[in-house]
């Protein structure tokens, strides 16, 4: 047994039990979002390598959808939680296929600058709420529009959702298809001498990263009851992913969970202790955090935790 | 995935699959127990942050500290901070200004208004979450706030949910008030509101004999200037004002020279603006620049009204009109006091949109003073009963009483012209205080 | 006739993106590293500008000096301090390294100058002139002229003197004009500060016409992407003429389709060229 594993979910079990409140819960509920959205992304950014600053096309359309269906036929928004997953894969393999063509650094451009172009689209179609856009139901009409007086019951959905992406992405990793993924990162060139069919590969993983991360954004939306294109489709929305991905170590499994561990904390208690001063440090810890990051310790804490590990007292124990 | 290796070349890729795997997983079950410990360790920590218990009355206040609407959100701040003052102390020489005699709230046990201020940073769910921290962790009485409508959406939302007042000052968009809701309530006036005044005002020009055949509208294409720019577009349907071409456009634009020789291939006999600081300053030198003096610019109040307007524009700008609930008035006013109190704190007169959240505040205060208690139920029933008069007031409304949905049915707006260095109040009629010059000079002078 | 002003306009404003995309081509023609903050760069030189203008009164050539140098400076210790150790490492972390620092300089910019947008008192430009029915706004057609005029010096640099051609060695063969006795490193943080200068001096341009707030970086970058992606990447000769493209394009799509929709253009346009050349006009396959 899994003894660390277990110790991990207990925690996330017992949280709302430690830290009670409905603040302390909101604050967990905002840390199990990170944590789902950025192990989505981490599935076809750290996996594979591919590394697209764009994801938020993904988020905003899992958002917009169900509470389009709300808006438009009245419908509780957890009914459009599918279609907005097959939208989302529509536009994967619609940008999938041109876009993986490209190398390294034009294909996270190109990820920029589709995102933009949807976030300046939804807003200018009246359909979707242009630049209002869509709200939710105010109040519950019944169980099923998941509008919960407390953040209880968000909790344990988002928890269930998250402990589902992390299966997946376990599975995942130590399948064949795991091992295409890591030799496609590790050279694309080589990998296809390899005899790994890269193209499909690549188009699978950004599926099912689209999948999830479009599945956040439902989730998103319905516990906020309230969408519009900056929330859905903006530039940070997509940059959050990527930031606590590679901070916990992207490409590993809890990397995503660690990283969301210390940003969401992190941002909550700056913005309680300086918030109301207004001075911005949020993001400045922000931006030296990834810079950071990235010139002393790019594959995140999975990675100064390997090189610390084998320092520490070591136990014997069976594996 | 997994199935029967095709080849040799898969088998031996599976091999060193099954051995990388299993060290990985002895390493992820390391990191997991880490994982496991940190959980702990920030429960731990953020368990430590001190909880207030209720003392004096609070209101916590959701504004934009940061982030791109940060400019307004802390000139609203300071506003708000200045009118708490006032409730606190001693100023007999703000009149009719409810509290500003007394100090604090007598029927509340001359408790003192405590202000709590967060910083929602323009994000909707960050606003949510911080209402519900204002709410159960800081134990507030009453919300005020949010600038953003996005942002007031889902934060009155939390309000409505714990049964705690939430008293819009700012936010236009016409849904805020239109759920049901009974704990929100709305001081200032809305979209339609704005509209409706601007058809007004077009009705009193055309019978003293002003061409008015066409009028434009340009606005920036976020939630206020497209809500807005919505409200006059019907408007000016039921009133058969032809509208000669409606411009949306990005308030990040560097440069809106096309939009104004659009403007000046269609003539409107009036442009409305309905801009943000930075758009609104390049619209007026681009319409300089290309020689395209209009008759008449009318700004809805946000740009024009921003304290870096008059010094970048003015001497260009002559003439142009904005609306704004706030008039600093005459010396030796209330509203000119009130004025010298807030300069002297930020160095700025202030300006519509802070003066507006202002007034939200002391309407909250007024009424929890006159619930002689800190229940929010209490609270919310004399919110309900509340009627202030013009003269209570310190922004321009002709009072302040909320209907069922909350909204202030009194709230109205002036319109100001730009004359030298200051905006005059000249219209209405009975509340202007220097004449309207039309067609506009612009920098024609 | 409204239709020349609008082309006119348009190409001026070309010009200055063309100007501060140049350095953002140089520096992905020699190392294939995007600057993810060189919008930000941009930004900078429009404040410092200001702080110029504002503590010593000086006038253009003062700040555009001043805008160069401190930008330049900015760039080789940028380089130095962090792109020459993420160079050679994984994507991720060049992506992450200059996307971090356009973080950390917008939301310094934020706390150190406020949100509020300024812009710079009134510079010895001012006016308009009229050409044959067409409307030149002063400080416009400097801006414009000027950043025309420093693209092309920047291309003779390149071509025609030895520090470019160093450059140029650098950018075509590293290791083999390591053998020819230059030095890599130098001459990439050279190109740094080349880039950093080119956005200062645009971001100084600009402040002439146009208020901002450190907000504006963020618009500035993805016209560079664009500019320099329909270039071609490491082509100054191509980021001139993108440059000039791009703010007609954007121009006329204003006039026509309405503003919001420029918007939209350029990054479809932007798309389509990743799509289907992304070696844009004058690029190397």
């Amino acid at each position: 047994m899994k003894w660390g594993l277990l110790a991990l979910a207990s925690a996330l079990l017992i949280y709302p039990f430690i830290l009670t409140g409905p603040f302390y819960w909101d604050v967990g509920v905002t840390f199990l979002l990170a944590a789902i959205s950025a192990s989505a992304w981490n599935i076809v950014g750290g996996y594979a390598g591919q590394v697209s600053v764009g994801h938020s096309m993904f988020f905003g359309i899992g958002a917009y959808v169900p509470l389009l269906f709300y808006q438009l036929w009245g419908w509780p928004p957890v009914a459009g939680v599918p279609a907005g997953i097959v939208v989302s894969l529509l536009l994967a393999v619609a940008i999938g296929l041109p876009t993986f063509r490209l190398q390294g650094h034009y294909f996270s451009m190109a990820t920029i600058a589709i995102a933009e172009l949807i976030r300046i689209f939804v807003g200018t179609w009246d359909l979707v709420g242009a630049a209002i856009g869509l709200q939710g139901p105010a109040v519950g009409r019944a169980w099923w529009d998941l509008t919960f007086r407390s953040e209880l019951p968000y909790y344990y959905i988002f928890l269930a959702v998250l402990g589902v992406v992390l299966y997946t992405t376990y599975e995942l990793a130590r399948s064949r298809f795991g091992y295409y993924l890591r030799a496609i990162k590790a050279g694309e060139r080589a990998a296809r001498s390899l005899g790994v069919p890269v193209r499909q590969t690549k188009l699978k993983a950004l599926m099912l990263s689209a999948t999830f991360t479009s599945v956040a954004g439902s989730l998103y939306a319905i516990k906020t009851g309230f969408i519009d294109p900056e929330s859905g489709f903006g530039i940070l929305v997509s940059v959050q992913m990527v930031i606590i991905a590679a901070l916990g170590g992207a490409g590993t499994l809890l990397g995503p969970l660690v990283g969301a561990l210390i940003l969401v904390p992190l941002q909550t208690a700056t913005n309680t202790f300086f918030g109301g001063g207004g001075s911005g440090l949020t993001y400045i810890l922000y931006g030296g955090m990834i810079v950071l990051l990235a010139r002393f310790e790019p594959g995140g804490m999975h990675e100064l935790w390997d090189r610390i590990a084998p320092r520490l007292p070591r136990r014997s124990h069976a594996a | 995935m997994a199935g029967k290796p095709r080849n040799r070349q898969a088998a031996v890729a599976d091999a060193g699959l099954a051995k990388m795997n299993d060290g990985r997983e002895r390493r992820e079950d390391k990191l997991s127990k880490l994982c496991a410990t940190l959980v702990a360790a920030v429960a731990a920590a953020l368990s430590a942050a001190p909880l207030r218990a209720a003392e004096a009355v609070k209101i916590g206040v959701l504004m934009p500290l940061t982030g791109n609407a940060a400019a307004a959100g802390q000139a609203s701040k300071a506003a708000v901070e200045i009118a708490a003052e006032i409730v606190n102390g001693k100023h007999p020489e703000l009149g009719n200004l409810p509290l500003a005699t007394t100090e604090g709230l007598p029927n509340v046990g001359v408790a003192k208004v405590e202000l709590v201020f967060v910083d929602h940073q323009g994000n909707p769910s960050l606003a949510q979450q911080l209402a519900t921290r204002l709410i159960t962790q800081d134990k507030v009485q009453a919300l005020l706030g949010a600038y953003q409508s996005s942002c007031s959406f889902t934060a009155t939302a939390v309000a409505e949910r714990y049964g705690i007042p939430f008293l819009v000052g700012d936010s236009a968009a016409l849904n805020i008030t239109g759920r049901g809701f009974k704990w929100v309530f709305r001081t200032t006036p809305i979209a339609s509101d704005y509209a409706a005044t601007y058809m007004r005002f077009f009705d009193d020009m055309k019978k003293e004999g002003k061409k008015i055949a066409s009028i434009a509208v340009v606005n920036e294409n976020t939630d206020y200037g497209t809500s807005v720019a919505d409200s006059i577009e019907a408007a000016a349907k039921t009133s058969n004002m032809p509208v000669a071409i409606r411009i949306p456009y990005s308030a990040s634009s560097t440069d809106v020279s096309a939009q104004v020789l659009q403007l000046k291939e269609k003539q409107p006999d009036v442009t409305i603006f309905i801009s943000y600081t930075s758009d609104s300053i390049l619209y007026i030198k681009g319409m300089k620049n290309l020689d395209y003096l209009p008759p008449m610019v009318i700004g809805d109040d946000t740009g024009f009204s921003d304290p870096s307007f008059i010094p970048a524009v003015a001497d260009i700008a002559q003439g142009a009109m904005n609306r704004s609930a706030w008039d600093i008035g005459k010396p030796g006013t209330t509203t000119s006091k009130i004025n010298d109190m807030y300069k002297a704190k930020t160095g700025r007169d202030l300006d519509d949109t802070s003066g507006r959240n202002m007034q939200g505040f002391f309407a909250l205060a007024e009424a929890i003073n006159r619930a002689g208690s800190t229940e929010p139920e209490k609270i919310r029933e004399t919110l309900t009963r509340t009627d202030l008069k013009p003269d209570q007031l310190m922004m321009g409304y002709n009072g302040i009483k909320f209907d069922q949905t909350g909204q202030n049915i009194l709230a109205s707006t002036y319109l100001i012209q730009l004359k030298g260095k200051q905006y005059q109040l000249v219209w209405p009629q009975k509340a202007a205080t220097a004449s309207l010059d039309w067609p506009m000079k612009g920098w024609k002078h | 006739m409204l239709l020349l002003q609008v082309i006119v306009g348009g190409l001026l404003l070309g010009a200055i993106y063309a100007l501060f995309s140049s350095g953002l081509t140089l520096i992905w023609g020699m190392m294939n590293v995007i600057n993810f903050a060189h919008g930000e760069f941009v930004m900078l030189g429009m404040y410092v500008a200001l702080l110029v203008v504002v503590w010593i009164g000086g006038g253009p050539e003062t700040f555009g000096f001043a805008a160069a140098f401190a930008l330049f400076a900015l760039g080789v210790c940028v380089y130095l301090s962090l792109i020459r150790h993420v160079m050679r490492g994984p994507m991720l972390a060049q992506i992450l390294s200059t996307f971090g620092l356009a973080l950390l300089l917008r939301y310094t910019a934020f706390w150190i100058f406020s949100a509020n947008f300024v812009s710079l008192p009134q510079t010895s430009f001012s006016g308009t002139l009229n050409v044959a029915g067409i409307l030149l706004p002063v400080p416009q057609l400097v801006a414009g002229v000027v950043a025309a005029a420093l693209t092309i010096a920047l291309h003779l640099l390149l071509t025609r003197t030895t520090l470019g051609s160093q450059l140029l060695a650098v950018a075509e063969d590293r290791s083999a004009s390591m053998l020819m006795g230059i030095r890599p490193d130098r001459m990439q943080a050279i190109a740094w500060g080349l880039a950093g200068a080119s956005a200062g001096i645009a971001g100084a341009l600009m402040a002439m016409s146009y208020p901002w707030s450190p907000s504006v970086g963020e618009t500035f970058g993805l016209t560079a992407f664009v500019v320099v992606t329909l270039g071609g990447f490491g082509s100054v000769p191509g980021a001139m003429y993108a440059g000039l493209i791009i703010g007609l394009v954007q121009a006329l799509s204003a006039y026509w389709l309405g503003p919001i929709y420029k918007d939209i253009i350029v990054y479809a346009l932007f798309a389509a060229l990743l799509w289907l050349r992304p070696q844009g006009l004058m690029g190397k396959a």
